[in-house]
Formats: C-alpha cells, sequence, structure tokens
C-alpha cells in the first residue's frame, strides 16, 4: 500500500515538474503583470525584425527552416517577408490578408474565414501585449532572469484542434516578444524568433498596403 | 433524315466511347527502363501549388523516405500550418497522420493517395505489367483495383513523356515529372481531366 502511495506521489511530482518549464518559474500576481506588460506595449508603436521560422515535424525527425523580414505597426497591421528558401509574402491589414505566392495573389478575408482570423489575433496580440485578454486561451505566465514565458492554453474549439499551447517568450527590458511557440497536438512545433529587432522606427503604412 | 439523325448519335456516342488506348499494338519492353525515372525521395521539400475549382492553396510539401521503408507526405503551408500528413508504406498500405477539417472528405483523401502513388512508381515492379507501344510512345500500364496506372515513355526509353491515371478507356488525371538531380525531379505536376484540380510542385534547395 504505501508502495502504491509512493509510486502515485513520484507519478503527480513528476507531472507538475513537467508542466513547468526548465529555468522558468510561475508567476503568482498575474494582475500585476498584465498592467505591466500592457503599460509596456502601449509604448511600442513598430516593431522592425528579422525572422527565424522553425517547423519541427516530429515524427519524421525534420526541420523547416525559412528566414524573412517582419514589421509590425500599430494597430493591426503585420508584413511577413520570407526570403528563404522561397518568397512569400503575407500582409495583415486590420481584418484583411494578403498573400503573394510567387505570381499568384491572394485576397483573404479573415472575416470568412473563423479559424485564420484566430490565427492573426494571435499574431498581432502578441505584438500588441493583448494575448492575455484573448478569451480564447487559458493564461498561465513564468519568469526567469531575462524573459517572461506567456503559456497561452486554447479553450475554443477550432484552436484546440490545432494547438496543444502557443508559448510567446518576453524580453524583460521592453516586453517585446523573442519568439513565439506554436505545439501542436500531434507534438510537431513551428517556432517563429525574432532577431536584430527595432522598436518605434518609423514605419511607412505602404508596407501594409493590400493592393 | 431520322435514320440519319439516329446513325449520327450513335456515332458521336460511339467517339465518345472510344478508347484512349485501343490504338495500343502489344511490344516488347523493358520495365527496368522505369527504373531510372522513379523518384530518389531520400528527404524532398518541395513548393506546392495547389488549384481547385479556382482557388489557388499554397505551401510547402515535405517528402521523406522513412527508415521502416515507408514515405511520408508533409503538406503544411508557409508559415507552419499543417494540412495533411500521410504515410505510403512499402507493401501498398496507407495512412492517414493527420488532415485537417476542411479536407478530412474520403474522395479528397483518396485522389490524393492514388495521385501520389501514381508519381511514387513504388508499383513497377509488378510482373503484371502490360507493355504497349503506338507510333512513337512506350505505354508500361499497371492494373488497379480500379483502372489502370500507365507510365509512359519515348520509344528509345530515355525520356517518361508522362504518367497517366486511367479508367479502362480514357486518362482521368495526367502527371509529368522533369529535370531530374540526383534521382530527384525538380518539377512534378499533376492535372486532373474531369475537375478542376491541379497540383504543381517545384523542388526547393535547402
Amino acid at each position: 500500500m504505501r508502495k502504491i502511495f509512493f509510486i502515485s506521489f513520484l507519478l503527480l511530482a513528476t507531472n507538475a515538474l513537467l508542466a513547468q518549464y526548465s529555468g522558468y518559474t510561475q508567476l503568482t500576481d498575474l494582475a500585476k503583470f498584465k498592467t505591466e506588460f500592457s503599460a509596456a506595449t502601449q509604448k511600442t508603436l513598430t516593431v522592425k525584425s528579422n525572422f527565424v521560422q522553425e517547423k519541427n515535424l516530429s515524427m519524421l525527425s525534420e526541420k523547416i527552416v525559412s528566414k524573412g523580414k517582419f514589421w509590425f505597426k500599430k494597430d493591426n497591421l503585420v508584413r511577413m517577408e520570407y526570403i528563404q528558401p522561397f518568397d512569400y509574402l503575407m500582409i495583415i491589414n486590420k481584418d484583411k490578408v494578403f498573400v503573394k505566392d510567387g505570381q499568384k495573389e491572394n485576397k483573404i478575408s479573415a472575416r470568412s474565414n473563423k479559424l485564420f482570423q484566430q490565427v492573426n489575433k494571435i499574431m498581432i496580440d502578441c505584438m500588441q501585449g493583448s494575448s492575455l485578454n484573448n478569451p480564447d486561451f487559458k493564461t498561465r505566465v513564468f519568469e526567469n532572469k531575462t524573459t517572461f514565458l506567456v503559456e497561452l492554453v486554447p479553450v475554443v474549439k477550432g484552436l484546440k484542434d490545432l494547438f496543444k499551447n502557443i508559448n510567446v517568450v518576453v524580453d524583460k527590458r521592453d516586453y517585446s516578444a523573442n519568439s513565439i511557440e506554436m505545439q501542436e497536438v500531434s507534438g510537431d512545433n513551428t517556432i517563429i524568433r525574432f532577431v536584430d529587432k527595432e522598436l518605434n522606427t518609423s514605419l511607412n503604412d505602404a508596407l501594409f498596403t493590400i493592393k | 433524315m431520322m435514320r440519319y439523325l439516329l446513325l449520327s448519335s450513335c456515332l458521336a456516342i460511339l467517339l465518345g466511347c472510344a478508347s484512349a488506348y485501343k490504338h495500343l499494338q502489344p511490344a516488347t519492353g523493358d520495365v527496368r527502363n522505369l527504373q531510372q525515372f522513379k523518384p530518389e525521395f531520400s528527404v524532398a521539400l518541395y513548393k506546392a501549388g495547389v488549384d481547385v475549382a479556382g482557388n489557388h492553396l499554397g505551401g510547402l510539401l515535405l517528402i521523406k523516405k522513412m527508415p521502416d521503408s515507408s514515405t511520408r507526405l508533409v503538406f503544411s503551408n508557409e508559415i507552419g500550418f499543417k494540412f495533411f500528413d500521410f504515410e505510403f508504406a512499402k507493401d501498398g498500405k496507407f495512412k492517414v497522420f493527420s488532415i485537417m477539417k476542411q479536407m478530412d472528405k474520403k474522395a479528397v483523401i483518396k485522389t490524393l493517395r492514388k495521385d501520389f502513388e501514381l508519381v511514387m512508381m513504388e508499383g513497377i515492379n509488378d510482373p503484371g505489367v502490360l507493355i504497349r507501344k503506338d507510333s512513337g510512345l512506350v505505354y508500361y500500364s499497371y492494373k488497379q483495383s480500379k483502372g489502370y496506372y500507365h507510365y509512359i515513355t519515348n520509344k528509345a526509353g530515355g525520356e517518361l513523356i508522362r504518367m497517366e491515371r486511367a479508367s479502362k478507356r480514357k486518362p482521368v488525371m495526367e502527371a509529368i515529372m522533369r529535370n531530374y538531380k540526383n534521382g530527384i525531379p525538380d518539377t512534378i505536376g499533376i492535372t486532373h481531366k474531369n475537375f478542376n484540380f491541379t497540383i504543381g510542385l517545384k523542388h526547393i534547395k535547402r
């Protein structure tokens, strides 16, 4: 009997450990963090950055790495330009999405596709710091010395089928996103890391124009 | 007049039913000619463009031969969202690891399965191959549970002109593979005959 107790305790303990992130401790005062986070991101009007995207296909032991340029401007404007190893351009302008894939151009109204709308919102929320107020997710926040880790667990149906969780690593100095990791239910994940970030440089609106 | 009408409609029907393969003559050929066209997908990444009923869907297709000799096909968009993940086992078995809800339809999966089965050329060593020719081309035909897979080379056997999935009488889909480098075709094209559906793949150097 004692053995069973011991084993169950061990299992519980390992489960609790697994739910954490190594080197991170969970924040208990979420309200305080929310206030600070939102105050800091209020000041971020633009982000210009390079990015490296890594898609890990766990069962195939395969990694697809792509690189490009990223621009964000308040409110709700995003431009992502993939340049390696393929060309691909995506512009999010409020609730419209424009995609240029080689010679093909596509305008998608995010409103017509609920899932696309939710996914868009994630990207924008991560930049604007509003991810904590998104009702599509249950949120936990962890911290280490230099960063916060915001864990978003989807609670609505469409997103739940796609993602186990989405983790945003936020720089403590300026509360800007260092990386966004989308963990799929299948065990695969996609990490977008932002490198050489420049905050609050002036960005021309033409970057986000959908023709 | 009536008789003429009847005759012409009969003719039209007959012509409509005429087989695209009827003119082929039995031929001797060497299946080993096909072996050189069988793609060596140890691992290959393709930029994919899918056009279906007026809609364009872009993405990346990863094809990987696994240690157990099965082949995995994973199609995702550029931002990382997975559309499907299929496994073609060595013994011809097929498994869907994942597929997005909007695509999760029997007919869609079956079409994609057969299209890529044809392209991967796993069945070319089937001893039941039927070899025929016309004036310029050699047809290597393999009977399937429904219809045929045809691999069509030039007379000399040095060039794969096209591949076809067909009913008894006519092709339902045509595919090409061009510009092989190290056993991997640089371009793969799939065109359906009965409905508006094409897949274009261009190899990406990583």
